[in-house]
């Protein structure tokens, strides 16, 4: 498996095919839950499926691909988000105009991604026992900063402009929050394919000793990558607190595992067992269709999560099928 | 070579030092800290996370310490919560002491069969595999609770959450006596020297000959024993079934990844766990005593790790 993204241009093999897994899992489910429900397949679903489901997770699991892509992992990333929602609904509570609420959010993120960065690059920690740390030391910083967690609301009269802005707005037919999330999406396409940061964070992922011997830069990308990382998840931090319109401690890391999992989904899509961007969205789609489908074929809430757990065990014992010989 | 050995035993030394200094800290910071009744009540307390730290610890063993490739069981916590409904449903319907001890302990074998099939045999990363798991366990949980306190009380949780000989914990008695026997079968017999093999260099341990497969499903079956020990232990403590057990998760992965510097050979260990656990018990307990803000807790932990993980990459960088 390490060695097998230089051979890209073995010809296919049927066992190949069940890497196609996920896209066989998320076709396969569209059209069953299409079927069995009147109102999957209706615009209003589908569109509040892509606002409520996929923009925030997808935007956030943007960051969690390009450190996964560059070798790491980042367990901060609801971390990034949340203090990113605490500074951006904390300067609008105290009266803050939206510019100085933008700019706080996002920095408060990107000081997350620096903690990261100068315990992974300069004191050389695994990224995973690092980020552990700092996802514990934000646990403490948002509970001290809420009184043991009381979540931030603003109050009703408030000038909501940024809100219908970010939260509710539509432009040109779509919400204000997909625009912001295929603006995402596109930056972090190009970044990871197309500029040489991009390209020398894949090899940083597939070979770091390589990469390390050829004189790249691997301490300053590293740096990049969790900054960045942290850079975009706090914009998922500020589109979520625009649309539930508060700030609610700790509720980033309910993205952290589907983060990670919508990632790892996304890898199987290759032969080459890499994490890439369109791989990623396929895995957040998968768990987005999954959550809202079973929702509405009935299942009750305890029962959904049993369903997106099976679910997503059977896609990975099916797109790891493929490995097996390997 | 004698001044690796020596590198390596100042940083045993200095994490040994750093819970003694906490310790004696506490010990003159807090009048209460200090007595048999208040730390027989840590180790009391301490019964749950370290029942699981160590199931982590021997997937951690058998799966090598790469934390996204090796071995990693993500889902305990979900096990224990499971386990704790388990037994505290079969309880209050008027099922006996015995039936809903071993249903609890085989739903928590079942959960550990299920990683073990799925990282064995479809060969799935155990980050991933165990996490989907979790998810599993989480929803099978609610299903049985409706996300709910299921009230549970039997002769048996009132003796485990009472006292024993010497009027300590039960619990207490009962970790200690679980990490005794988890010590003798990993740390003093072959089997736990090949699962050290397998986790070391996989292909080496095959080429040698070991059944790698056995030993590393074998590592979740414990580990998923362990959830189900811990859950009973969580329904002896908390009266039944409470939600939010998975917030232990991180914890449970602090506590084992933190244990390797108790031990010579910056290895996990059983008894490094154990002393681990006991670390951070006796941190939050010394912040309680003396009235600092329990909000403070996570993120001295996470100050912890950083510190302990940072030097110990440092001293392992300078012996290579």
């Amino acid at each position: 498996m390490t060695n097998s993204w230089l051979r890209a241009g073995a010809p296919p093999k049927p066992r190949d095919l069940l890497r196609f897994g996920p896209v066989i899992g998320f076709v396969g489910l569209f059209v069953f839950f299409s079927l069995a429900t009147s109102t999957f397949l209706s615009a209003a679903n589908l569109r509040s499926v892509l606002v409520n489901h996929f923009s925030i997770l997808g935007i956030a699991s943007l960051g969690m691909t390009l450190v996964i892509a560059a070798g790491g992992i980042d367990l901060s990333i609801g971390t990034a988000m949340d203090m990113a929602s605490l500074g951006f609904i904390e300067v609008l509570a105290v009266g803050g105009s939206t510019m100085a609420a933008l700019a706080t959010g996002v920095a408060a993120a990107l000081a997350v991604g620096v903690v990261n960065a100068v315990l992974v690059a300069r004191l050389r920690i695994t990224p995973f026992l690092a980020t552990l740390g700092t996802l514990f030391i934000g646990q403490s910083v948002e509970q001290l900063a809420t009184g043991g967690g009381q979540p931030i609301y603003l109050v009703a009269g408030h000038p909501l402009a940024i809100f219908n802005a970010i939260g509710t707005g539509i432009v040109a037919d779509v919400p204000v929050a997909l625009w912001i999330a295929a603006g995402a999406i596109a930056g972090f396409f190009v970044l990871l394919g197309w500029t040489r940061l991009g390209r020398r964070v894949v090899v940083l992922g597939a070979g770091p000793g390589v990469a390390r011997y050829t004189g790249l830069p691997v301490r300053r990308d590293t740096a990049l990558v969790f900054i960045a990382a942290a850079g975009i998840c706090g914009v998922a931090g500020i589109v979520s607190s625009a649309t539930i319109r508060s700030y609610v401690p700790l509720a980033g890391n309910a993205y952290l595992l589907d983060a990670i999992g919508a990632t790892f989904i996304g890898t199987t899509l290759g032969r080459d067992g890499r994490p890439r961007i369109a791989g990623t969205l396929l895995g957040v789609l998968l768990l987005s269709i999954v959550k809202n489908g079973l929702l509405l074929i009935g299942w009750t809430f305890e029962w959904q999560q049993v369903g997106t757990g099976i679910l997503i065990f059977l896609v990975l014992a099916v797109s790891f099928g493929h490995r097996r010989e390997a | 070579m004698p001044r690796r050995r020596h590198r390596t035993g100042w940083l045993r030394m200095g994490s040994l030092a750093a819970f003694t200094v906490v310790f004696v800290g506490f010990a003159i910071a807090a009048p209460g800290f200090l007595v048999v009744g208040n730390i027989a009540n840590v180790v009391d307390q301490s019964a749950i996370l370290g029942v699981l730290a160590f199931g982590m610890t021997v997937v951690i063993i058998g799966g090598g310490g790469d934390v996204i490739t090796g071995g990693i069981d993500l889902s305990l916590a979900g096990n224990l919560g499971l386990s704790a409904a388990v037994f505290a449903v079969l309880s209050q319907s008027g099922s006996g002491d015995v039936l809903a001890v071993v249903a609890a302990l085989a739903s928590g074998v079942a959960v550990g069969f299920v990683n073990a099939f799925a990282v064995v045999r479809l060969r799935i990363l155990p980050l991933l595999a165990t996490l989907a798991v979790m998810n599993i366990c989480a929803g099978v949980e609610l299903v049985l609770t409706h996300n709910m306190v299921v009230q549970a009380r039997s002769s048996l949780l009132s003796r485990l959450a009472g006292d024993g000989p010497f009027g300590l914990p039960v619990l207490a008695y009962l970790l200690l006596a679980i990490a005794f026997v988890l010590v003798l079968a990993v740390q003093c017999s072959p089997t736990g020297l090949r699962l050290y093999a397998v986790g070391g260099h996989r292909e080496a341990a095959r080429a040698a000959g070991l059944a790698v497969e056995r030993h590393v499903g074998g590592s979740y079956l414990v580990s998923g024993l362990c959830g189900g020990i811990g859950g009973v232990f969580s329904a002896a403590l908390l009266n039944g079934s409470t939600p939010g057990s998975g917030e232990m998760l991180l914890s449970i992965v602090v506590a084992a990844l933190l244990g390797s510097v108790f031990s010579r050979r910056l290895v996990p260990t059983i008894a490094g766990t154990l002393l681990a656990v006991l670390f951070i018990g006796f941190l939050i307990n010394g912040f309680q005593l003396i009235n600092v803000s329990s909000y403070w807790v996570s993120g001295v932990e996470g100050v912890l790790i950083l510190f302990v993980v940072g030097t110990t990459s440092l001293v392992r960088r300078e012996m290579s």
